[in-house]
């Protein structure tokens, strides 16, 4: 009996031991296979290289090097000595200073440390050489962005971070993680998908102390997209060099297609610290009053001044409200109302074509007053104000041409014919981008198109510009583009007009001159043309904030013009 | 006649698949760390190729023979533990070698088996005819106390060593027999709830890592990098193996040695991850029919010493089989025992084949009377 209950007792355990093996194995069979998994498969990444950013003759503006770190697995402590002896021999380092560096990276035995960083290629061939008798090196490439011209385009370009929250939540569907390096600004940013790398990686097996067994897969890494811009790096070095320390900004755009040549902003700021994460630097630069971050061609907003005189024109001939026989008698001020409006000179009687030249107020007041204040409102619009160029850059600013609904609608207030006034001569509640009047001086050179600035040519040597060219025809009559132009040319030709220094230039340019009243400091100065005149081929747009005058963006154009010429550029 | 030949047939096949069986999971996990002269695995061939000696020096040496030796060979078992106490060599912590000419002896492996000797021998009379069992006529001083202070004299070193895990079993071994030599329910459940109160004055006892071991086996993540981590590992590996098992020589847990004690206490689980449920299902199936042998053994031998020798030996191999792979599943405290015949281990290999031949003798004598 006894012997029976005995058997049947341990029938009993082994079917519990059955049950527990069938509960482990496959019921969480799959589990416990993970588990394993994580326990021997490590994941190394390798870095690819972020592509290029190339000007539009192929020549390299922003560029991706390789610099190599070399690493030392721990293992026991009388081989590191060894291996230390021989890396120092060819590093060029002391083994003390070696030694140093590896007791101050030791973290455990898993984790290798990193003794020397930076090696060019050189080195690290040699150091590769010495792989076969010592196992425990390793030497790791990783790409950094080289900057060969500082900050050259900074703006254009823009810098590299480390992703933020905000960027993270917009991109992580796009496969981006948190300690990712993005653009910020420029073209690193807007074409960041293109540009950057994709991370390949080294699945390796490891032992219970972590040390590598064997290479169990691997996934090569990819470089980034090279990126050609349209910019002309030797027009850019140009105009930044002129622009100098000038707060201020400078376009030059191709007036029939929209491709940026040149485009400066100051004050600038180097992308190297954000590498180098220089947090003085860099925090300087955020609180720096003076804006250093912003592109002032595409960001800033302006009074637009004086420059805005050619839309008026432009509205008071299309709309019949005055034709080139209209005179005004400017007598250095006239009546608005009550209020008193002044100009900035005596002109006398003035025709519309003089009136450009001499940038007469008195003549444009009235022909403000003529046209109303809607009209000119709906002719800023035609010629792309109040909302973003489109050019491929981010954070453009849309700027914004005020009208008598607006001022209802938002401000509760009327608006008077002295709003109008000082609408007709670019003053009030105007604001414009520099990118957006370069748009505008390119309808008169390009007879009546309006363009869509760009700023990248091709991607991944795939030209693109196909799809970035977009041109609008604004229907004007070819007579007021005509009269218009004849304008522009008497700004530099007239030995009276505002912009007559620039005649000494054999080029033959056509353009506008602006100073704008602001509350506080010195006025802001414009000059926007385009020349050659009767084949243009560029227009350019100078600004010059608290730069003094009109006059002063002149004579910056004078000395960038003469430079190109001088580099026989033009 | 054919029928026990074929009993001692399958004790030996099922001994020697086991073995091969232990000799392969051997090689698997340690033929990567190695850089000895004598591997170990080939070590374990030569204690196999040994104990299979042994085994056949048992299998034709008459078993009553050992009823008239019982107290000789525990008073030397005595002796043997007693050295070990003076002089044991220290491993792991502990002191439960004996360092003979070129190899280690752990004297509590051949302990247990002289205790299987010996209390049967107790509990059975000299003439094979008086099959009436002697304990129902002696009163509880005969049945009880007598035989728990033989028992716990050589239990106590044992513990002393300290090895926990051979003490318990041979208190398991203990309460087995007194259970089949007819030792009154009364007085069993006497002994059972006496240990059971006793325990919590035992725990005082315990070494810490004993204490930590037995906390960690309630709860092994307590300690996931210390006590528990074995525990963990091996779970790990044989949830890995899955129904077919990753393979031989592709075992990440034992052949990256993340699981400790891949080779003893720990190679049920380095085989279940290598052959999986189907394979550790066939090493059941082999050990349950080694087991049932001697237990049908027992049944068909009517001298009392007889019987209780194969119930014991039986009990002795059932105990350590079922715990050690408890212990691997995370279903028991970790305690250091071997599984028989699969662990890498002289002392333990040899002490099974002698176990099995006395087996095998016992199933080819007893109808000689």
């Amino acid at each position: 009996m006894r012997n029976k209950i005995f058997s049947l007792f341990l029938g009993f355990i082994f079917l519990l031991i059955i049950f527990g093996l069938f509960n482990l194995q496959i019921i969480h069979g799959r589990n416990f296979k993970a588990l394993s998994q994580k326990n021997c498969i490590r994941l190394i990444t390798q870095p690819g290289a972020r592509g290029r950013i190339l000007d539009r003759h192929g020549q390299v503006v922003i560029d991706s090097r390789l610099s190599y770190d070399l690493l030392i697995l721990p293992d026991e402590e009388g081989r590191i000595d060894k291996v230390l002896h021989a890396i120092a021999g060819v590093v060029g380092v002391a083994y003390s200073g070696l030694k140093d560096e590896f007791i101050k990276g030791y973290l455990s035995p898993s984790i290798p440390v990193t003794i020397v960083r930076n090696i060019d290629m050189k080195k690290a061939i040699a150091l590769e050489e010495l792989k076969p008798n010592l196992a425990n090196i390793v030497i790791q490439p990783h790409p950094l962005r080289d900057y060969p011209y500082a900050s050259l385009a900074c703006h254009v370009i823009g810098y590299l971070n480390e992703i933020d929250r905000w960027r993270l939540t917009k991109l992580a569907d796009y496969g981006y993680k948190t300690k990712d390096i993005v653009g910020f600004g420029g073209i690193e940013e807007k074409y960041d998908y293109y540009l950057r790398q994709e991370e390949g990686a080294l699945s390796v097996e490891v032992d219970h102390q972590g040390r590598f067994t064997r290479v169990v897969g691997f996934r090569p890494p990819k470089n980034g997209r090279d990126v050609q811009l349209t910019l002309d790096l030797r027009f850019q070095k140009i105009v930044e060099d002129s622009l100098g320390l000038r707060r201020g900004s400078v376009v030059i755009m191709d007036p029939f297609t929209g491709e940026i040549i040149a485009m400066a902003s100051f004050p600038g700021f180097s992308p190297v610290a954000f590498l180098n994460k220089s947090s003085g630097y860099i925090s300087k630069l955020f609180n720096n009053p003076g804006a250093p971050l912003l592109n002032r061609s595409i960001s800033g907003v302006f009074p637009a001044g004086s420059i805005f005189k050619v839309v008026v024109s432009v509205a008071a001939l299309e709309t019949g409200k005055i034709n080139l026989s209209t005179s005004f008698l400017c007598t250095g001020s006239t009546y608005v109302g009550r209020q008193e409006f002044s100009c900035w000179d005596k002109h006398g009687r003035q025709g519309l074509l003089s009136a450009i030249a001499h940038s007469c107020n008195t003549f444009f007041y009235k022909t403000g007053i003529l046209l109303g204040a809607q009209n000119i409102h709906d002719y800023a619009l035609k010629f792309g104000l109040s909302k973003p160029t489109g050019i491929d850059l981010p954070y453009e600013s849309s700027g914004f041409v005020p009208s008598p609904l607006w001022r209802r609608l938002s401000q509760f207030r009327n608006w008077f014919d002295g709003d109008t006034a000082n609408l007709a001569i670019g003053q009030g509640d105007l604001l414009v981008t520099p990118i957006q009047m370069a748009r505008m001086m390119a309808v008169f050179a390009n007879n009546g198109w309006l363009v869509s600035p760009y700023m990248v040519k091709s991607v991944a040597g795939q030209n693109i510009e196909h799809e970035q060219r977009r041109l609008g025809k604004i229907s004007l009559k070819q007579a007021t583009i005509n009269y218009i132009k004849q304008g522009l040319r008497q700004v530099v030709s007239d030995p009276s007009g505002t912009g007559n220094i620039l005649l000494s230039l054999p080029l033959g340019i056509a353009g506008k001159t602006g100073t704008v009243q602001v509350a506080q400091g010195q006025p802001h100065g414009w000059f926007v043309g385009f020349f050659p005149f009767n084949s243009p081929k560029f227009v350019i747009c100078v600004f010059l904030e608290h730069g003094g005058s009109g006059y002063m963006s002149c004579k910056l154009t004078k000395q960038i013009l003469e430079m190109l010429k001088q580099k026989g550029l033009l | 006649m054919i029928n026990m030949r074929s009993a001692n047939a399958t004790i030996l096949i099922s001994a020697i698949l086991i073995s091969l069986l232990g000799i392969l999971s051997i090689y698997s996990s340690t033929y990567q760390k190695e850089a000895q002269d004598w591997p170990t695995y080939e070590r374990q061939i030569f204690w196999v190729i040994l104990g299979l000696v042994f085994f056949l020096v048992m299998a034709n040496l008459h078993y009553r023979r050992l009823w008239d030796v019982a107290y000789f060979l525990y008073a030397s078992a005595l002796m043997l533990l007693f050295l070990v106490f003076v002089m044991g060599a220290v491993r792991l912590g502990a002191q439960r070698w004996l360092r003979l000419a070129w190899f280690n002896f752990q004297p509590s492996e051949i302990a247990k088996l002289i205790m299987v000797i010996f209390l049967a021998r107790y509990f059975s009379l000299k003439s094979v005819d008086n099959v009436s069992s002697l304990v129902n006529k002696s009163g509880i001083l005969r049945s009880l106390v007598l035989p728990l202070i033989f028992m716990l004299v050589p239990a106590c070193l044992i513990i002393e060593q300290p090895d926990l895990g051979t003490g318990a079993m041979i208190m398991a071994i203990f309460m087995a027999i007194l259970y089949l030599s007819g030792v009154r329910l009364r007085q069993i459940a006497l002994f059972l709830g006496s240990i059971i109160l006793l325990m919590p004055v035992g725990w005082h006892f315990l070494r810490d890592y004993q204490k930590e071991r037995l906390l960690v086996f309630l709860n092994p993540n307590i300690d996931p990098l210390g006590a528990g981590y074995t525990v963990i590992q091996s779970k790990i590996a044989i949830g890995s193996g899955g129904f077919l098992g990753k393979g031989w020589l592709s075992g990440t847990q034992s052949q990256l040695r993340f699981l400790p004690e891949a080779h003893t206490d720990f190679i049920f689980a380095t085989f279940a991850e290598q052959w999986g449920l189907l394979g550790s299902l066939l090493l059941l199936l082999l050990y349950y029919l080694l087991i049932n042998q001697g237990i049908s053994i027992g049944m068909k031998t009517h001298d009392n010493f007889g019987r209780l020798l194969s119930f014991g030996i039986s009990a002795m191999l059932a105990i350590q089989v079922c715990i050690n792979i408890a212990m691997n599943l995370g279903l028991a405290p970790v305690v250091g025992l071997p599984l028989p015949l699969m662990s890498y281990g002289g002392s333990s290999v040899i002490t099974t084949f002698i176990a099995l031949g006395i087996l095998a003798n016992i199933n080819k004598t007893r109808g000689v009377f």
